[in-house]
C-alpha cells in the first residue's frame, strides 16, 4: 500500500492500524506464493497486459489528489501498481451482494481476488445475481461467479473456494490486504468478524485486515467499515438487527390467530410429531408442500384466512426480500470503502452507512461507536444484574433473549465448575441438576462465569450482580 | 412485522408456483404482482450507453422490465471497454457501444426485450416529441445541458408524456433528479398503520365491547379477550376521555385492576396502547392538505388517471360525512387473544370495512367509468398512506434564486456538489469534448461558471471550493462504483415510478462517495 495511513481521519487511537496500512505492501510476498487455482477455460494470470487507456475513468482519479485527499496519496505509478499488482481481497458470498462486489473489483483494478461461498445457485437467485443463468441452477455460486468474472474482465483472476468460511485458519486469511463480507447470515458475519479482531496481533501490524460489511433487506441496507479492534466490531452492533419474531409455542399449539401460527404449527409440531427423524428440508417443494397442506388445513379449521403456499415458504424459510438495484447500491458502497482504502485516493467511511430507500433515497451516515462490554473486541466482562432467587435455568433464558448478545444453546463454567454443559450427554446428564438451582447458591462471590457456544467463536465473559 | 414487505397472503394465492413465479419470488415480495404487471409493461429508453447507463439498465432488466432501448451511435473505445461491465473488454472495442450493451444485457433474462439504435445521434430524438412518446420513462446519464434541456421540455409539455430520470456523474460526486407529472401512489408501505378506531369505536366494536361481562367471566376467557375490547369496554365506563395526565394514569391503573390474574398478557397490552383511548387518529394532511383541496383544479384528469381521481373524490366525500374518518381497513394487528375471540374481532373489522366500502362507491362520481372492485379494495387498506407527489420541471430549482440562497444556508455540501456538476457539464459541452472520457476542464472557467449560478457578490465557501476541487480532479471519470450505486438508486426510483408503490425522490438527490452520504436539494 502506498506509504499513506487511510485512518488519519479516525483518531489517536490508530496508530497501530496505520502501522499495518503502511507495511501491508510487504506481505506482498503471499500473493506469489498462492498459486491461484483457475479453471482450464481462463487465460492465464497476467497473459492479458491491459490496454491502453483501459484505465482511463479510474486513472483521472488515482493520478490527481481532490481537495480533500489525504496529503499521503502517491498519485500516480505507484498507487496503481499496488492495486493492480499487490493487492489482495476476499469476498465472502458470491450472492446477491457477492456478484456485485466481485464485478466493482474487477472493473476498478483489483486483479487478485479469492471468494468464498459454501452455497448453490437456486433459480430464486436469478432476479439479481446476475453473474449467474438458468443453465447455472444447482452449481456452486463461488466457482460460477469466479468463471464470469474472469470471462468479462480480461487478467484479472478470481480464485474460488466452494466450502464454508469456518474452514478457513488464520494462515488463510492473514494473506489478504481486507475481506469484503456480503452475507445474509448473521451467524458468519459474527464469526469472520470475531475471526478478525482474534487475528490482530499489536505486535505485527499487518495482522489487522479491515473488514467491509454489507448487508440488503428489501429496498434498505447498510455498509459499514470495521477496523478490527480499533473501530466498532459486528459484534458491538447486534442490538440494531431486526429482532425476528418468534411466536410463543403456547399460541401455536392452542390459540392460532394469523396464518403464520398455522404454519409454524406445521413445521415446529407436525412434522417433527409425523415424520420423526426425517429433517425437514425447507429448499425441498414437496417438504413446503406438505406444510402448506397441514397449515391449510389447520387454518379451515379455526376459521383463519390467507394460508398461501408463498408465504409458508416465506415463514419456514425466513425469505428477507431481496432486489438487485438495493444490492448495487450496497455492494458499491463496500468496493468504494475497499478502494478507497486500498489506494488512500479519498478518506474512507468512519464507519457507517445505512440506506432507506422506500421513501425518497434516504441515508443515513454515522459513526458507530465500540461497545466496552463488547464480548469480541471490549475487554470488559458482560455485566448482569439479576436476583438472587433466580435459577441456573432462568439464567439461560434470560442470555438467549438477549438482543445485544445472541446465543443459542450456552454451556456455563466458571473457573472451577461446570455449571451446565449442552454437550456431550454424559456431562450435560451430570450438569442438568444444577438447571434447578439459584445461580446464587452454584456461583460464589463475583467469579466471571465463562459462557460458550457452538455459534460464537469467541467465549463471553459474564459477571453477575445481584439486585 | 415490516410494513415495507407486501401483506404477505395478497402475494400469490394459488399453491405451489410456476417457473415465472419462483424466479421472481424475492421481488414479488415488495410489490406483488400488480408491480410486477406494470414492469413488465414499461417501456425505457436510455440515452447512452455509459458504464453508469448500463449500471442502471442491468437492475432494471434482472426484475423483468418489458422493454428497453439504448439509444447511442457511439463506438467502444478502449476506455468504454474498461468501466463497463457490460461490454466484453478488448473484443468489443471498434464494435457499437449501444449493440454491444444491449447483446449483454438480455443475456441476464429472456423475458426482456431489448434494441439498440446506433444510427441516431441522441440530438437529434431529443426534441422529438412523437419518437419519446413511445416509451414509459426516459433515462439519460451526463447528457450535454443544451440537449437535457431540450429533452426535458418536451418530456414537461403535456401530462402524458414519459417521466425523465436524469443523472449527471464526475468522478465520486453524483446528482440524480426524476421530471414526473403529478404520480398517485396507492400503495406507498407506509410505515404508520391505519386507525384501529378504539378513539372513535364504530357502532359493532362499541356495543360488543360495552357488553363485555369482565367480572363474571370464565378465567380462561377472562385471559383471552383482545385489548382493543377491553379498552374500548373500560372507557365507556368512564364519563369522558381521561385528558389529564393523572386521569390517564388512573385510568391505566384501572386496566390492570381489571386483572384475574397476574399474568393475564391481554391486560398487559391494554396497558401498553392505552394510549389509543385518547389519541386521536385524524385523516392525514397528505389528504387534507395536497390532495383535497385540489382535486378539481391542478389534479383533475387527466393528470390523475379518472378512477384514481373518483377514488380520491369519493374519499374526500366519504371523511367529510359523519364520524369524519377514512373507511375503516380490514387489517388487524395480531394480539393476545382466544381465536373465537380474535377471529370474531377480525370478522366486525371486515364487516365494517365491508360496509364503508359500498358508502364509498356510492360516492364515487359518475365521470370516473368502471372501477375494479379489488382496485377499491386496495384503496381503502391503503387510503391511511396515499400521497400525490406533485413534480416539477427539471431545472425549477435552479432558475429561483431564493431556493438558491435557501440551499446555501441550509445544505452548503449538497449545493456545492450540484453547482460544480452543473458547471463541469456546461463546460465540457463549450469546449466541444462531449464524450471525450480525457476531457479536463480549468478551475478558472469552473468557478467562472458556478459564480454565475449564484447571486453577484456570493463568495465561494470550502464546501462550494471543494466540490469544484473534486470536480477538477476527475470531470469525466465515469468510474465503476460511482457508476454501480448510481444503477441501483435510479434503478429503484424507476421500479417505484413504474408500480406506482413507495414514494420517488423529489428534488435532486445528491450523492457524495467520498463522504459516503446522501442529501436532498429541493
Ligand atoms: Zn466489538
Amino acid at each position: 500500500m502506498p506509504s499513506g495511513c487511510p485512518c488519519v481521519s479516525l483518531d489517536a487511537s490508530c496508530v497501530s492500524a496505520s502501522h499495518s496500512s503502511a507495511s501491508v505492501t510487504q506481505s506482498y510476498s503471499l500473493t506469489q506464493a498462492h498459486k491461484p487455482t483457475i479453471m482450464a477455460t481462463v487465460a492465464e494470470p497476467n497473459a492479458i497486459v491491459d490496454w491502453p487507456d483501459r484505465y482511463a475513468h479510474i486513472d483521472q482519479i488515482l493520478e490527481n489528489a481532490g481537495p480533500r485527499t489525504d496529503p499521503a496519496f502517491a498519485a500516480g505509478d505507484e498507487v496503481k501498481g499496488f492495486l493492480r499488482t499487490q493487492a489482495k481481497v476476499l469476498v465472502i458470498g458470491a450472492g446477491g451482494l457477492g456478484c456485485e462486489i466481485l464485478a466493482n473489483l474487477a472493473l476498478t483494478g483489483f486483479k487478485d481476488i479469492h471468494v468464498i461461498d459454501m452455497d448453490t445457485i437456486d433459480v430464486s437467485n436469478l432476479n439479481r445475481q446476475f453473474l449467474f443463468r438458468p443453465k447455472d441452477v444447482g452449481k456452486s455460486k463461488a466457482n460460477c461467479a469466479a468463471e464470469f468474472i474472469m470471462k468479462r474482465v480480461p487478467g484479472v483472476v478470481v480464485t474460488p473456494y466452494f466450502g464454508k468460511i469456518q474452514d478457513k485458519d488464520e494462515d488463510y486469511y492473514m494473506q489478504f490486504n481486507l475481506v469484503i463480507c456480503g452475507l445474509d447470515s448473521v451467524e458468519a458475519r459474527r464469526w469472520m468478524s470475531a475471526t478478525l479482531v482474534n487475528m490482530v496481533d499489536p505486535e505485527n501490524p499487518e495482522s489487522l485486515k479491515p473488514l467491509i460489511d454489507g448487508g440488503t433487506e428489501g429496498f434498505k441496507g447498510q455498509a459499514r467499515v470495521i477496523l478490527p479492534t480499533i473501530t466498532s466490531c459486528y459484534e458491538c452492533s447486534l442490538d440494531m438487527l431486526n429482532k425476528q419474531t418468534v411466536f410463543p409455542i403456547c399460541t401455536i399449539a392452542n390459540t392460532p390467530r394469523l396464518p403464520e401460527h398455522c404454519i409454524e404449527w406445521a413445521s415446529v409440531l407436525e412434522w417433527p410429531r409425523i415424520q420423526a427423524d426425517k429433517k425437514l428440508d425447507t429448499d425441498d417443494p414437496d417438504h413446503i408442500n406438505w406444510l402448506y397442506t397441514k397449515a391449510l388445513a389447520r387454518a379451515k379449521e379455526f376459521k383463519i384466512e390467507g394460508v398461501t403456499w408463498s408465504l409458508t415458504q416465506g415463514v419456514v424459510k425466513h425469505i428477507i426480500p431481496a432486489i438487485a438495484s438495493t444490492n448495487a447500491i450496497i455492494a458499491a458502497a463496500c468496493c468504494n470503502e475497499a478502494f478507497k482504502i486500498a489506494t488512500t485516493s479519498a478518506a474512507f467511511l468512519n464507519n457507517y452507512f445505512m440506506l432507506i430507500g422506500t421513501e425518497g433515497i434516504y441515508s443515513y451516515t454515522f459513526e458507530h461507536e465500540k461497545r466496552p462490554d463488547c464480548p469480541v473486541c471490549g475487554g470488559e466482562a458482560l455485566e448482569m444484574t439479576i436476583s438472587a432467587d433466580l435459577t441456573l435455568e432462568e439464567l439461560i433464558e434470560l442470555l438467549q433473549e438477549k438482543q445485544d448478545i445472541q446465543i443459542k444453546k450456552p454451556s456455563l463454567s466458571t473457573a472451577d465448575t461446570q455449571l451446565y454443559l449442552q454437550a456431550p450427554p454424559q456431562l450435560e446428564a451430570a450438569t442438568r441438576p444444577n438447571l434447578l438451582k439459584k445461580v446464587s447458591e452454584l456461583v460464589k462471590g463475583d467469579a466471571a462465569i465463562t459462557v460458550t457456544s457452538s455459534t460464537l467463536p469467541f467465549n463471553l465473559t459474564l459477571r453477575i450482580v445481584y439486585n | 412485522m415490516t410494513t415495507e414487505s407486501q401483506d404477505i397472503s395478497d402475494v400469490i394465492t394459488s399453491a405451489a408456483p410456476d417457473a415465472k413465479t419462483r424466479r421472481y419470488d424475492r421481488q414479488l415480495r415488495l410489490w406483488a404482482s400488480t408491480g410486477q404487471a406494470r414492469l413488465e409493461e414499461a417501456r425505457l429508453l436510455v440515452l447512452s450507453a455509459s458504464a453508469t447507463s448500463t449500471s442502471i439498465l442491468k437492475n432494471l432488466v434482472l426484475p423483468g422490465v418489458g422493454h428497453f432501448t439504448i439509444l447511442d451511435d457511439a463506438i467502444t473505445s478502449a476506455a468504454d471497454a474498461g468501466n463497463n461491465f457490460f461490454l466484453e473488454g478488448p473484443s468489443s472495442i471498434g464494435k457499437p457501444r449501444a449493440q454491444e450493451a444491449v447483446r449483454l444485457l438480455l443475456e441476464l433474462n429472456d423475458g426482456v426485450v431489448g434494441e439498440a439504435i446506433t444510427d441516431k445521434p441522441i440530438s437529434t430524438v431529443v426534441g422529438d416529441l412523437e419518437f419519446l412518446s413511445k416509451y414509459t420513462i426516459v433515462i439519460a446519464h451526463n447528457l450535454p445541458p443544451s440537449q437535457l434541456d431540450t429533452l426535458s421540455k418536451s418530456l414537461w409539455s403535456t401530462a402524458s408524456a414519459p417521466i425523465l430520470l436524469t443523472v449527471n456523474s464526475s468522478g465520486f460526486l453524483a446528482e440524480i433528479f426524476i421530471q414526473h407529472a403529478p404520480h398517485p401512489i396507492i400503495e406507498s408501505h407506509t410505515e404508520s398503520l391505519p386507525s384501529l378506531r378504539i378513539y372513535d369505536p364504530f357502532p359493532a366494536l362499541l356495543e360488543y365491547s360495552k357488553g363485555l361481562d369482565l367480572d363474571n367471566m370464565d378465567p380462561t376467557v377472562h385471559a383471552h379477550v383482545p385489548y382493543i375490547p377491553i379498552l374500548i369496554h373500560a372507557r365507556s365506563r368512564l364519563d369522558g376521555i381521561p385528558k389529564t395526565s393523572e386521569e390517564k394514569a388512573a385510568f391505566k391503573k384501572s386496566l390492570l385492576e381489571l386483572k384475574k390474574k397476574q399474568d393475564e398478557e391481554n391486560f398487559d397490552e391494554a396497558y401498553a396502547q392505552a394510549y389509543r383511548v385518547w389519541a386521536p387518529t385524524p385523516i392525514p394532511s397528505n389528504l387534507t392538505q395536497h390532495i383535497f383541496p385540489h382535486l378539481e383544479d391542478k389534479l383533475a384528469p387527466p393528470v390523475l388517471p379518472p378512477s384514481i381521481h373518483g377514488l380520491l373524490v369519493a374519499l374526500k366525500r366519504f371523511t367529510e360525512r359523519e364520524p369524519h374518518v377514512l373507511p375503516l381497513s380490514p387489517a388487524l394487528p395480531d394480539m393476545k387473544a382466544s381465536t373465537e375471540s380474535y377471529i370474531h374481532l377480525q370478522r366486525m373489522y371486515k364487516d365494517r370495512f365491508n360496509t364503508d366500502k359500498e358508502v364509498l362507491k356510492s360516492l364515487i362520481p359518475e365521470e370516473a367509468g368502471d372501477i375494479p372492485d379489488d382496485l377499491v379494495d386496495t384503496f381503502i387498506k391503503n387510503a391511511h398512506g396515499v400521497q400525490v407527489v406533485i413534480g416539477e420541471q427539471y431545472g425549477a430549482f435552479d432558475k429561483d434564486p431564493s431556493r438558491i440562497a435557501n440551499a446555501l444556508e441550509i445544505a452548503p455540501k449538497d449545493l456545492g456538489v450540484h453547482l460544480a456538476l452543473q458547471a463541469v457539464r456546461e463546460e465540457i459541452e463549450a469546449a466541444g469534448k462531449s464524450g471525450d472520457a480525457l476531457a479536463r476542464v480549468e478551475r478558472e472557467a469552473l468557478t467562472k461558471r458556478v459564480l454565475a449560478k449564484l447571486a453577484k457578490g456570493t463568495e465561494l465557501s470550502e464546501e462550494i471550493e471543494e466540490a469544484i476541487g473534486e470536480v477538477i480532479r476527475a470531470p469525466v471519470a465515469d468510474i465503476p462504483n460511482t457508476a454501480a450505486m448510481l444503477g441501483g438508486m435510479v434503478a429503484q426510483e424507476a421500479i417505484k415510478m413504474i408500480t406506482r408503490q413507495y414514494v420517488p425522490q423529489s428534488g435532486y438527490c445528491v450523492v457524495d462517495c467520498i463522504d459516503m452520504r446522501t442529501g436532498v436539494l429541493v
